[in-house]
């Protein structure tokens, strides 16, 4: 037992006793009749064994509690005289409740301990698992484009001779893709680093303006995807969002860069910004494209980038980045949802305004 | 110009030391890298150099530092190479007095363009007056500094007085990032509040005035969390 534990029982013990005594000097006082003064301390005994850890502060108390109820209430007065009939029966009554109730009260806390524990253990072994999820999924998606990249260098350099002028345009685009879809792919896990816990305190937020945010993530992504039209609209009032705008811009990047991987269309994607109410704006990001299987809606934002099969996509699995999407989102105080319209996906978002508004 | 301008490297990687120096001979400059600090250090000492890369991550010293030595002594272009997550590095370097930066990873073409216009406004000290008359043109829009006239496709645009310092100082600087905390002392004065969203809400008075798209802007780009540039001349 440690001296915090020991303090604590010392206090509880000589608090609940000394209530106890006053209690039944009361009684006694006041009305002459010294038979509560048992009852006040055979409650005193269950509570302090109730509210101390271990057996002693019960025994001890209950000890006490015969030996002052012998003295102060028992004829006669002020002297101890344990030959009265029945006496060792009070005694033992006594101690055994006292007994009985710290076994049954320091069982109970400590299968409570061990519930806690047990729960602790469950969500180290959650967050463990979230993790190796991420790092397969990382150096899955990692090593695919890295694969296609270090082949197309090395087939350059081992046939240059052989190779058409075209062919070797086709190996180095192909090299400048992949790069580039690798450079997303590290930005991603740098907007992991930057959040270091859940909170929203770890945030290095700033007021933004919507349009200069989704500006430069719409300039960044068409630098990256030219032949990728998108159709931006921003509200015509200005609103500026506390957020991190790294972070946002990240998100939108990823959204885009998902419509243009996995829609499979050629036509334009929707990024619609509009004040949703007094306190949110919404981020819409729409495509027309196939569409995402119903089976996947449900967890498409739980980061397991092998989505029941889909074999054809498993090359740019999305799943890190929406799955990122989802707690850089959270993490704003805002909320994420996927769905299907008629002809193809939308992802929408919502931040809230801030007290700040403009 | 016939003799070649010549720019100094400083970059520890020699792979981007490579590719830059392959993609810049192709233009014409004469190039001289060091892979240290110290060694930078002493190269642009002796003179001959006429434009600055600096990445701020060296090994032997913190490149901020490099920039403050140079520019204890001289006002040659410096542009600064940094990772695309670290602003306040940036917004630091740009204060102490780097010309421009460019975040890593960069094309040749994005590299070109910084580089023309940090030379083109180091020529401008020397001969401010000439240059600084000159209207700025791009894809419609004119600004005439001199009649204090903006047009765009031939129309005119009323912008306030605040509005229009800020964009003629912008077009002066075409192509050139400004931050937040030098236009603010720039239009307002020394004494403002370091607060920019005076500048923001200023700025997107502008762009509503400017752009078609505001969320497409083709005149002043944003840079989140560091600050505007405006796209170069024509």
């Amino acid at each position: 037992m440690n001296r915090r534990d020991l303090l604590h029982n010392i206090s509880v013990t000589a608090c609940i006793l000394a209530i106890a005594v006053i209690g039944s000097a009361f009684f006694f006082l006041t009305t002459g009749n010294s038979n509560n003064a048992s009852l006040i301390y055979v409650l005193a005994i269950v509570l302090i064994s109730r509210y101390t850890y271990g057996y002693h502060p019960g025994i001890i108390s209950s000890i006490i509690g015969v030996v002052a109820v012998n003295y102060f209430f028992t004829y006669p007065y002020g002297e101890l005289n344990f030959s009265m009939t029945g006496y060792p029966i009070t005694f033992i009554g006594m101690l055994a409740i006292a007994l009985i109730t710290s076994a049954a009260t320091t069982h109970m806390k400590e299968q409570a301990e061990i519930l806690a524990e047990r729960e602790k253990l469950l969500m180290e072994a959650e967050k463990e698992k979230m993790r190796a999820n991420l790092l397969r999924a990382v150096s899955h998606d990692l090593r695919t484009p890295l694969t296609a990249i270090i082949g197309s260098s090395s087939s350059y350099l081992d046939n240059r001779d052989q190779l058409s002028p075209q062919e070797k345009d086709q190996l180095v685009a192909h090299i400048y893709e992949d790069s580039n879809w690798l450079l997303n792919m590290v930005e991603n896990l740098l907007t992991v680093t930057r959040i270091h816990t859940d909170t929203a305190a770890s945030l290095n937020k700033s007021l933004e303006p919507v349009e200069e945010v989704v500006a430069e993530a719409v300039s960044r992504f068409r630098k990256r995807y030219p032949d990728s039209p998108v159709r931006v609209r921003t509200p015509e009032e200005f609103y500026m969002i506390p957020m991190d705008p790294t972070l946002i811009e990240q998100v939108l990047i990823n959204l885009l860069e998902n419509a243009v991987l996995h829609a499979h269309s050629q036509e334009p994607i929707d990024l619609t910004v509009i004040c949703r109410d007094q306190n949110r704006i919404q981020f819409r990001v729409m495509d027309y494209g196939q569409g995402i299987s119903p089976e996947r809606l449900d967890t498409i934002f739980d980061g397991n980038p092998y989505g029941s099969g889909e074999s054809a996509d498993s090359k740019r699995g999305m799943g890190i980045g929406l799955s990122i999407c989802k707690t850089i989102i959270h993490i704003h105080g805002g909320s994420i949802t996927a769905a299907n319209h008629e002809n193809g996906a939308v992802f929408t978002f919502q931040l809230p305004l801030g007290e700040e508004r403009e | 110009m016939s003799t070649k301008l010549s720019i100094l490297i400083i970059e520890d990687e020699e792979n981007i030391c490579n590719f830059i120096r392959t993609s810049l001979q192709l233009q014409n400059y004469k190039i001289i890298t060091a892979s240290t600090a110290a060694e930078g250090l002493s190269i642009a000492n002796s003179g001959s150099v006429d434009l600055i890369l600096l990445d701020l991550g060296l090994p032997d010293m913190d490149g901020l530092n490099v920039i403050r030595q140079i520019r204890s002594w001289s006002s040659m272009p410096i542009i600064v190479i940094s990772a695309r997550t670290k602003e306040q590095e940036k917004v630091e370097a740009l204060d102490i007095g780097a010309d421009d930066y460019i975040t890593k990873p960069f094309g040749t073409k994005e590299l070109m363009a910084r580089i023309r216009a940090a030379m083109r406004h180091s020529n401008r000290l020397a001969s401010q007056d000439e240059n600084y008359k000159r209207p700025y043109s791009h894809n419609g829009l004119v600004i005439d500094f001199d009649k204090r006239l903006i047009t765009l496709n031939g129309q005119k645009i009323h912008l306030t007085q605040i509005e229009f310092k800020i964009v003629s100082l912008l077009a002066q600087n075409a192509g050139r990032v400004l931050t937040y905390d030098s236009i603010l002392t720039h239009v307002w004065g020394p004494y403002i509040e370091q607060n920019n969203q005076i500048l923001r809400v200023n700025m997107a008075n502008v762009r509503r005035k400017l752009e078609k798209n505001p969320a497409e802007p083709q005149y002043i780009l944003t840079e989140v969390g560091i600050g505007y540039r405006m796209a170069e001349e024509d």
